[in-house]
């Protein structure tokens, strides 16, 4: 599904370059569960913004889905974003303006599914999610766990083939971050190919396989079995 | 997709609703205003906007002046030798006139005699009457409406008889709709010219004989060039009167140029100048530019706020186009709530500021067509203006700063949002300017440099000259009466005018002096200077030679410019010899408009038909009742009027006090928009660097360079505006003042008042939330970082 080739990304400020991601090369198959791990520093968000199409590398080639997207305009890079990715951070970024099921149903507006279709679909992802009974709440009316439930149902609405998740657990409490976690091997193993960054080698072990960065170089592979 | 825009509109209003007032309550007073001052500025600029008005000409004179007045021969002549002419009128119009209906006194103004061609040039809209005969017999007036409801309440007033002036007794023969307040000439009772035909005989044929308010009217035939007329006048007055072409015109003025053409400014009409206008539609502009300035910064300010959302939407795909759309939509919805509420401020406060501005308008004006269409453009002008800008920054977050929270570090340079202060700062000190140019000019025109004293003088009229002295002696037997003069007017009262030649001076063509007849006391009561030789004296019947006294302007007409030198001196008074025994320093008896002019003062008791009182400044509304009471046990056939001189002075300035009255109303409402938007800037200045002032209080930073820390800014801000404003400011009000024969310099004190004020303006509009960030327990502030 996603072959990263050669990906380097540099940040410049007029005095200093730091290389975000030097010479990167990643495979990741569809179906595949992958958690990046590494230290502060080491590439692990640029890496997931550039995977997530939020950004683009500097040199390198990026196929998703056999397409080459390296260079694509952002406006192209939007279109295949939201029909094919859904995210989940670490400190939700739901709308504070916007109930649950506004949240969940604002992808489906972005994709253009008709209003009738959205209910349907926006409904039944509450429900698998357990936060049907929530969904006229505002966020900060929900604790954390709530949140992320939401903020996981808003990534799934729209059935993407990849989820991107950066800290998924970073903001929860161990009970809570469980939770999320089997949401995630739920989906996963109902077909989703899942690439979720991560400090918590705990929350790493749901994956099949982990890539450990170090300044923008893989240094190691982990297959868990 | 709409919905979901339209909702979290609302949202966001409610959830920010201190930002959502500034901006809408900005906005409405922005938008009431505009549209108070299209409203004024339209009236005046329709002025006479009769439906016939672009045939319309009023025959004017040009000799040595400009004078709006022509003879009543001129009439004649011209419908005798200008067949081609539609129609010829003319009118005599009087400011005032005295009025009894079934033993009622009434002093009415804004009455004429005139024709039956009047009608036919002016469309009146007649209730009833007929408009071709209404003014064709003699003893026939035609009056508005609501003199009619004023004088009979319901009934019918045709056939009724009206007395005017204890003299003539008239029949209604018409009644019309009342006038617009946009006429030059604002008539309410029209008699016929028939009426008084034959004490007019002798006035019929003489070119010189030129009453005050003799208008003559023409209307051009349809597509005929007015050229056409004005190139046959030098033969029409050669063969009328023998007047010589080069020295007398007849320049026919076009009706709708009669509000505006300052050359003819009297004292019954002051034009008033179209620049004044366009200056107020400035007015209007820079408030609606600063209004826009409110909302274009508070919203680029909390695009911070919202930059996370507008991360989230283009995670989740939302192309930035529809992010443009959505911002654009909720500046939409907010403009409209502001156009919804300023229209209906607008609505309620027309007729409140049409009596501050001396204008009357209708708040049914509101709901014209062109005024509808006016308000869509604005409303859409506001959109772009405040919205475009705005939605462009605020979608062009990338989303992984705005979700990392990038996207607030404050840039050092000179941003766009600390230019638009600067625009607004500039904005108000030009308004400041303006307001204290115009404060001065008013004080100036009303107060200073008069020649003449005005305080508590009352003038009012003597109907009998020989009770003069029977009314003299019980005035003085008032103790609240502290002087008494007798004249044709006090210095302001400008009626009389005469030839005056001095062939021993070299002033052989005849010129033009004014005349004012007046009492030994007058010069002493109203504190004229004199410079040299006598005051006026009591006249002997017996002498010959008519003892007068010259002011400044006629002896340096003589070419004599010591005042000493000119006592003794002879001069050819209508066409009489006169001496001069005195002379005195100028003083203003018009307005300032004009420069002043050549003025003889001389002793004739049968012109004294005005008395002046000067009265104690203690209880002087029970000295004006007692004089009243003493007045009318003289004259029961009459009607006391009185007029304070301070009051007739500033009657020549009206148009001028509009303008004034327009710049401290809208200067104030466009400087409290821009403190409505500083005071949300700071807010948000504020709020953004919590973290920065915690900081700095935790290392030790005392509160007064907290304060100083945000004020330091203003300063610079309010500094840049100020070498903006300053040179604007002094041009334009230069340039107003060139209106003005006589005018104050632009002194360095305005400007300092100016940015004085700034400065004070935005400390009160900053100090309450910079103390507030400045007295924040720094432990609270970092912890919310």
């Amino acid at each position: 599904m996603i072959k990263i080739t050669n990906l380097e990304k540099f940040y410049r400020t007029e005095e200093v370059e730091t290389i975000a991601l030097n010479k990167l090369s990643i495979e990741v198959k569809t179906g595949e569960f992958v958690a990046i791990m590494g230290p502060s520093g080491c590439g692990k968000s640029t890496l997931l913004n550039i995977l997530g199409m939020l950004d683009d590398p500097d040199e390198g080639s990026y196929v998703f889905n056999g397409i080459e997207v390296a260079h694509f305009t952002e406006r192209k890079r939007a279109d295949l974003r939201k029909h094919n990715i859904g995210f989940v951070f670490q400190s939700f970024n739901l709308i504070d303006e916007l109930t649950v099921f506004e949240n969940v149903e604002l992808p489906l507006i972005y994709t253009g599914v008709p209003s009738s279709e959205r209910v349907k679909r926006v409904e039944e992802v509450l429900d698998k999610m357990q936060i049907m009974h929530r969904r006229n709440h505002y966020p900060q009316q929900l604790s954390g766990g709530q949140q992320q439930r939401v903020a996981i149902a808003r990534a799934v609405v729209n059935k993407p083939k990849l989820i991107l998740a950066d800290e998924p657990t970073g903001n929860l409490d161990s009970s809570n971050g469980n939770d999320v976690m089997e949401l995630l091997t739920d989906l996963n193993e109902q077909g989703t190919t899942i690439i979720m960054v991560t400090h918590s080698e705990h929350d790493a072990r749901y994956s099949h396989r982990i890539i450990r960065l170090l300044d923008g170089q893989t240094v190691m592979e982990n297959i868990m079995i | 997709m709409l919905r979901n825009y339209v909702i979290i509109t609302f949202r966001n209003i409610r959830r920010n609703l201190s930002y959502a007032f500034l901006n809408v309550f900005g906005l409405t007073l922005g938008i009431a205003s505009c549209l108070v001052i299209f409203l004024i500025v339209r009236n005046e600029l329709n002025y006479d906007d009769y439906s016939k008005a672009d045939r319309i000409y009023r025959v004017t004179l040009n000799a040595i002046d400009f004078n709006s007045n022509v003879a009543l021969a001129v009439a004649p002549a011209m419908r005798n030798d200008f067949p081609e002419l539609e129609q010829v009128s003319q009118v005599m119009y009087s400011h005032e006139v005295m009025i009894k209906v079934n033993n009622n006194h009434f002093r009415e103004n804004d009455f004429a005699f005139t024709d039956e061609h009047f009608p036919a040039i002016f469309n009146l809209r007649w209730i009833s009457g007929d408009p071709k005969t209404a003014l064709k017999e003699p003893n026939s007036i035609v009056i508005t409406e609501s003199i009619a409801k004023k004088y009979y309440g319901d009934k019918n007033p045709m056939g009724e008889i009206i007395n005017l002036e204890n003299e003539i007794n008239v029949k209604v023969t018409g009644v019309i709709q009342d006038l617009p307040g946009n006429r030059s000439l604002p008539l309410k009772m029209f008699v016929s010219i028939e009426t008084i035909k034959n004490q007019l005989k002798n006035q019929m044929s003489n070119f010189w004989n030129i009453g005050g308010g003799y208008f003559t009217f023409i209307l051009l035939p349809q597509h005929y060039s007015i050229q056409r007329i004005q190139h046959k006048i030098p033969a029409f007055l050669h063969k009328n009167w023998n007047l010589d072409p080069k020295e007398v015109r007849l320049p026919l003025q076009p009706l709708k140029d009669i509000h505006f053409d300052q050359r003819y400014i009297n004292n019954i009409v002051t034009p008033t100048s179209k620049d004044t206008y366009y200056a107020l539609f400035g007015v209007a502009l820079l408030i609606i530019i600063t209004a826009c300035i409110n909302f274009i910064n508070l919203a680029t300010a909390q695009a911070i706020k919202r930059a996370k959302e507008v991360g989230v939407r283009k995670v989740l795909g939302a192309h930035r186009s529809q992010l443009v759309k959505q911002f654009m939509g909720e500046t939409t919805v907010l403009i409209l709530i502001a156009l919804v509420l300023g229209v209906g401020i607008a609505a309620t406060f027309l007729s409140q500021a049409g009596t501050w501005l001396n204008v009357k308008i209708d708040a049914s004006e509101l709901a014209q067509p062109l005024v509808i269409g006016v308000i869509a453009a604005l409303t859409i002008l506001v959109i772009l203006l405040a919205g475009l800008y705005p939605a462009f920054v605020q979608s062009a977050y990338r989303p992984i700063d705005s979700l990392k929270n990038q996207t607030g570090t404050p840039s050092k340079g000179f941003t766009l949002r600390k230019g638009l202060v600067v625009a607004q700062f500039a904005i108000s000190q030009i308004l400041i300017v303006g307001t204290l140019v115009v404060a001065h000019q008013m004080d100036f025109f009303e107060n200073q440099d008069l020649g003449f004293n005005k305080d508590a003088i009352i003038s009012f009229y003597v109907p009998n000259n020989a009770k003069k002295d029977v009314l003299e002696h019980a005035l003085s037997n008032n103790p609240d009466v502290k002087q008494i003069a007798f004249s044709s007017g006090a210095p302001s009262y400008n009626n009389n005018f005469a030839g005056f030649s001095a062939p021993d001076h070299g002033v052989i063509k005849d010129d033009v002096t004014e005349m004012k007849f007046v009492d030994e006391n007058y010069i002493n009561m109203f504190g004229l200077k004199m410079l040299a030789g006598q005051k006026v004296n009591k006249a002997n019947p017996k002498d010959t030679v008519q003892n007068i006294v010259a002011n400044e302007t006629l002896i340096h007409k003589l070419s004599i410019m010591d005042p000493e030198k000119a006592v003794g001196q002879r001069i050819v008074l209508n066409g009489r010899p006169a001496n001069i025994i005195g002379v005195v320093q100028d003083f203003q008896s018009e307005s300032k408009h004009k420069k002043r002019r050549a003025c003889v003062l001389m002793y004739y008791a049968d012109a004294f038909f005005m008395a002046n009182v000067k009265l104690q400044p203690r209880a002087m509304s029970n000295t004006i009742d007692d004089i009243n009471k003493t007045w009318t046990a003289l004259f029961p056939d009459n009607l006391f009027e009185y007029q304070f001189l301070d009051e007739h002075i500033a009657s020549f300035y009206t148009q001028e006090q509009k303008v004034y009255t327009a710049f401290k109303l809208f200067s104030s409402i466009a400087i409290l928009i821009g403190c409505l938007g500083l005071y949300g800037l700071i807010s948000f200045a504020a709020a953004q660097r919590t973290r920065e002032v915690g900081i700095r209080k935790v290392l030790g930073a005392p509160l007064i360079s907290i304060v100083g820390l945000f004020s330091k800014e203003f300063i610079l801000l309010i500094s840049i505006a100020f070498f903006i404003a300053a040179p604007i400011g002094y041009y334009a009000m230069h340039n107003w003042l060139q209106n003005y024969a006589y005018h104050i310099n632009i002194g360095v004190g305005t400007f300092l008042i100016a940015i004085a004020a700034s400065f004070i303006i935005a400390a009160i509009t900053i100090s309450y939330q910079t103390i507030k960030a400045a007295l924040v327990n720094p432990v609270n502030s970092l912890r919310n970082e």
